[in-house]
């Protein structure tokens, strides 16, 4: 099970190296997209995550936390 | 040739623009819609905390409202071709219908089919699966945009087919050169980071009116944080790639970046303003006042400070030997249809690349017959022509200028958002969470700003350089398009009224949640009771 | 046999098959449309039957736009010639097919009697309405439609749009598309309702059946006396896909019948339609909804096969100039476009027909009223 999955991921990884070859060769703003959309998603979902960690950190200290 | 009657055209014109723009008010909500509602998603997968489970679901039922939307106006696009653009499709059919086939076979299809399980399949997933298929929607209604846009790119920029004379057509002949062309490319990245940036705006907008009432406050912090983060960057890259196409269009079609740019004149650079604002006379061929920023256009179209960019008068000039090249072409390939002799068809060959222009002419010939010129006339024919190649010069103009000062502001409004999020001192800035509520419709003005740009400074040609708009059409009777605009003014005023209705409804009842003035915790225990009535079967 | 003839050919038979899967998916769903109003006595059991298609329908409303793109890219002149020639019925199937996804996802997000009741009427009419234009294009397209193409390819037409609305054959045409499309609909319903709708659905499937069936044959009959379309001189079907050039085309009466004579095997589409058609309803009389949803596959195909091999290799004949009438031959893309289509094909068919049964499998199983009334997310 754990082979499958190992080989499954390699097969993923094969596959996403042999996409980014081709595409960033013959269409560098598609790739662009590719990895900027995923950028922007990242970074929006880390910012909520912060805003969890910033409200537990206040917590207690005061009885309104601000937004 | 008989001519279809100019009304027809115009109207023709009109009521594809109309829909067109009005499928085009749904569509930027879709293509960011469903990436955002993937990131809440996401976070919700990742840390297990409720909240975000319920901001996908709220967000989504948003979209859903949006979404039946462009999928129904969409249809009305694929249809028009043929009913009103009968000789546009025939002679570019064989190129333009394989990215629009493509597009239902690889992503409307996809998009259609996940999102009934989007909306039904949260009892019936795991969390893993059904994020899956929240990704598989979006990727879905971008892919889907991809299609359309290769398919636009080639109107405007149409490498990869060739004319041919048997067929009377363009023939599809470089399916590579037709995905991968650069237009395409900047198109697509423009155009679904244009959607992102109006989805961003619609949930800061929404959350910021939550924020201002004091209601779901937890629910509306973390969603505007997410938005304002999504729209900053999205906003970066819609301008950098604003410019790419930009330098596509000075490349491949010098009318519409000079109409863009009002430059009647070549430009002497380095000095040369970029204007601001104007007042450009089509019937005239000036501007009445001119306000610009000296050293500036130069740089930004030609990334140098030393090309001169070629004004309008001179594309003019330039296209006289065209036009006269294309009558002859133009001629030549009627006698052709007629008596197949290899002396016509060698006079055409010879005289191919400038087809399109002895296409534009005909509206200035004897009974739209170019042989039939008398040679003495010949000159005033080139000389009546000449003006055509140019598009609309003021609506060019001020509806870039309109999208361009749009994505300023929209840079600036996610910045202090973003920052002001990240910062926890929103709910102080009152001015900006109200500036934020009422730039909610902006972005979606700003994209059909572009989308006339893009469109108007295409014309005269619906295939740019080769077939005129004027020809494209079909020949009906103008009573035709008085019963279509009649029904279409009728059906889309009744949508756009159940969509807001539904729109307000639905944003001012929020989130099925009670308030919590508490952290995330108390909001999670509270939320795990409320919650429940979501999980009942289907 | 050439390589572009036998392209021509392959997409003229997928065409075929997209129409039979737009005729019996879409059907189906449209089907449920028209029944609304008569299965549902009350707003939740009108809700009922449209959750039974709800997560559906709008993979299979994406049959409808593929047939439409399939006709664009593989046969641009017929897409161009026809949605054009059939401007005033185009437009008003294109209504109704834009009021379908909105009543869909409008209805029941407000409360308001006046409002869903509204919404209802438009079920009725964008299901009614688009499979009867449907049947009906068929029924002129055999009769032919009048236009002709001027030197550079422009079409012009030579009918009013009057003569295509009233052709009598064509309403049965009409009709009985309609018919077929409220017995798939109805066993439907039987298939993931309970009591009452069950019932009520069982009876309008039975009744779609049989009047499918009748006017099936009476449809023969028209077709057998009408004028059909035949080749005078011998054609090339691989001649560069122009209408203006290349074939010469006469009318003949009892011309549609051509085909049938040459391969007696033929006979066996019209009897297959007709034989699920009355077969189906003898299974939805015994309660035995999954096989008659099968069998109304069968009718599709039957009926479909039928037009196509009388009409084979025409698309849509011209009547005032008939040598250049639209067939598989003059219409279709360049080869070059005919093989990229068909590489695209083979890989996302496959595709979609694997992630559109995992959709209905995760999706299985009956709909209850209760259920839906208490859920939030549905229709």
């Amino acid at each position: 099970m754990y082979l499958l999955r190992m080989a499954g991921l390699a097969a993923v990884l094969v596959v996403s190296l042999l996409f980014a070859v081709f595409v960033g060769d013959q269409g560098p703003w598609y790739f662009a997209w590719v990895v900027g959309t995923i950028m922007i998603i990242l970074i929006s979902g880390a910012g909520a995550i912060l805003l969890d960690a910033q409200q537990e950190g206040k917590i207690g200290s005061s009885s309104e936390t601000e937004l | 040739m008989d001519m279809i009657n100019p009304t027809v055209v115009d109207l023709s014109r009109f009521q594809f623009a109309l829909t067109a723009l009005y499928h085009f008010m749904f569509v930027p909500l879709t293509l960011g819609l469903t990436f955002m509602l993937a990131a809440m998603e996401t976070v919700y997968v990742v840390t297990g905390r409720k909240i975000y489970k319920d901001m996908a679901m709220f967000w989504g039922k948003l979209f859903g409202i949006n979404f039946a939307l462009g999928v129904a106006t969409g249809i009305t696009m694929e249809f028009e071709f043929g009913t009103n653009w009968s000789m546009y499709s025939r002679f570019f059919g064989d190129m333009f219908g394989t990215p629009l086939a493509i597009e239902g076979l690889m992503a409307f299809f996809m998009e259609s089919t996940f999102v009934g399980l989007m909306f039904f399949g949260w009892d019936r997933l795991s969390k893993q699966g059904h994020l899956a298929v929240t990704y598989l929607v979006a990727l879905g209604s971008n892919l889907s945009a991809l299609w359309i846009l290769i398919a636009n790119a080639g109107m405007n920029v149409p490498h990869g087919s060739h004319f041919d004379p048997e067929t009377m057509r363009l023939q599809f002949d470089g399916f590579v050169k037709l995905i991968f062309s650069p237009d395409a490319q900047a198109k697509f990245v423009h155009t679904s980071v244009a959607g992102y940036i109006s989805a961003a705006l619609l949930v800061m907008g929404v959350s910021a009116f939550y924020l201002l009432r004091g209601q779901h406050r937890q629910f509306a912090a973390r969603s505007f944080r997410m938005a304002a983060l999504f729209g900053i960057i999205s906003t970066v890259a819609v301008i950098t790639l604003g410019d790419v196409l930009g330098r596509e269009d000075y490349m491949e079609q010098p009318t519409k970046i000079a109409a863009i740019e009002g430059l009647w004149h070549t430009s002497k650079p380095p000095y040369e303003p970029w204007i601001l604002a104007a007042l450009p006379d089509d019937a005239k061929q000036e501007n009445h006042f001119e306000i610009g920023v000296p050293f500036v256009l130069t740089p930004l179209i030609a990334h140098d400070f030393n090309t001169p960019i070629i004004g309008m008068h001179e594309l003019e000039d330039a296209a006289g030997p065209r036009i006269e090249s294309g009558i002859t072409a133009v001629a030549a390939l009627h006698r052709y249809q007629e008596t197949h002799q290899q002396a016509d068809l060698d006079l055409f060959k010879a005289h191919e690349a400038d087809l399109g222009f002895g296409f534009l002419a005909t509206r200035h010939a004897p009974n739209q017959d170019v042989a039939a010129i008398p040679a003495e006339n010949l000159q005033s024919v080139i000389a009546q022509t000449k003006p055509d190649i140019l598009p609309n010069v003021f609506v060019t103009f001020w509806s870039f200028r309109l999208m361009v000062f749009l994505a300023l502001y929209f840079f600036a409004l996610f910045a202090i958002s973003a920052y002001l999020s990240l910062k926890n001192k929103l709910e102080r800035n009152t001015l900006i969470l109200k500036a934020c509520m009422w730039s909610i419709p902006l972005p979606i003005l700003a994209t059909e700003f572009g989308w006339i740009t893009a469109e108007a400074g295409r014309q005269p040609w619906t295939v740019f350089n080769i077939l005129p708009t004027f020809m494209s059409a079909s020949s009906h009777s103008t009573s035709y398009m008085v019963f279509s605009l009649a029904g279409f003014a009728l059906l889309y005023s009744i949508f756009i009224a159940a969509e807001l209705y539904l729109m307000f409804k639905f944003a001012r009842l929020g989130p099925d949640s009670h308030d919590t003035a508490h952290g995330t915790e108390d909001y999670t225990a509270q939320y795990a009771v409320a919650g429940t009535s979501h999980a009942s079967g289907h | 046999m050439e390589l572009y003839t036998l392209l021509k050919l392959i997409w003229a038979a997928l065409l075929c098959v997209l129409l039979i899967g737009l005729g019996l998916m879409v059907g189906m769903d449209m089907g449920v449309g028209t029944l609304l109003r008569f299965v549902g006595r009350n707003d939740g059991e009108r809700r009922t039957a449209l959750n039974i298609i709800g997560p559906h329908w709008d993979g299979n409303q994406v049959w409808f736009i593929l047939g439409g793109g399939a006709i664009f890219a593989a046969f641009p002149t017929l897409y161009a010639t026809s949605f054009s020639v059939f401007y005033v019925v185009m437009i008003l199937l294109l209504f109704s097919m834009i009021l379908r996804p909105v009543a869909f996802e409008y209805r029941s997000k407000a409360d308001s009697h006046l409002w869903r009741a509204s919404w209802d009427w438009a079920f009725l009419i964008s299901g009614f309405l688009p499979m009867f234009i449907y049947g009906a294009a068929f029924g002129n397209i055999l009769h032919g439609v009048g236009f002709h193409f001027g030197w550079t390819g422009q079409y012009y037409q030579d009918n009013s749009f009057f003569s295509y609305l009233l052709n009598p054959f064509a309403i049965l045409c009409g009709l009985m598309s309609v018919a077929l499309s409220v017995y798939q609909g109805g066993i439907m319903l039987m298939l993931r309702a309970e009591n009452p709708i069950y019932d009520r659905a069982r009876r309008y499937a039975i009744r779609g059946g049989l009047t499918a069936a009748v006017l099936f044959s009476l449809g023969g009959f028209f077709i057998a006396r009408m004028k059909g379309f035949v080749f005078t001189a011998p054609v090339n079907p691989a001649m560069p896909a122009s209408p203006m050039h290349g074939q010469h085309v006469d009318m003949v009466a009892g011309g549609w019948l051509h085909n049938y004579a040459a391969h007696p095997a033929l006979w066996l589409l019209p009897i297959l339609g007709l034989a699920c058609m009355i077969g189906g309803t003898q299974a939805a009389r015994m309660n035995k909804a999954v096989l008659a949803w099968w069998i109304g596959l069968g009718s599709w195909i039957g009926t479909i096969g039928t037009v196509a091999a009388a009409m084979f290799p025409f698309f849509m004949p011209s009547t005032t100039a008939p040598d250049q009438s639209l067939t598989i031959w003059n219409s279709s893309a360049s080869a070059y476009g005919l093989t990229c289509m068909l590489v695209v094909a083979l890989i996302f068919v496959p595709i979609i027909l694997c992630y559109t049964s995992w959709c209905y499998y995760v999706m299985r199983g009956k709909v209850r009223t209760a259920d839906i009334v208490n859920d939030s997310h549905s229709y």
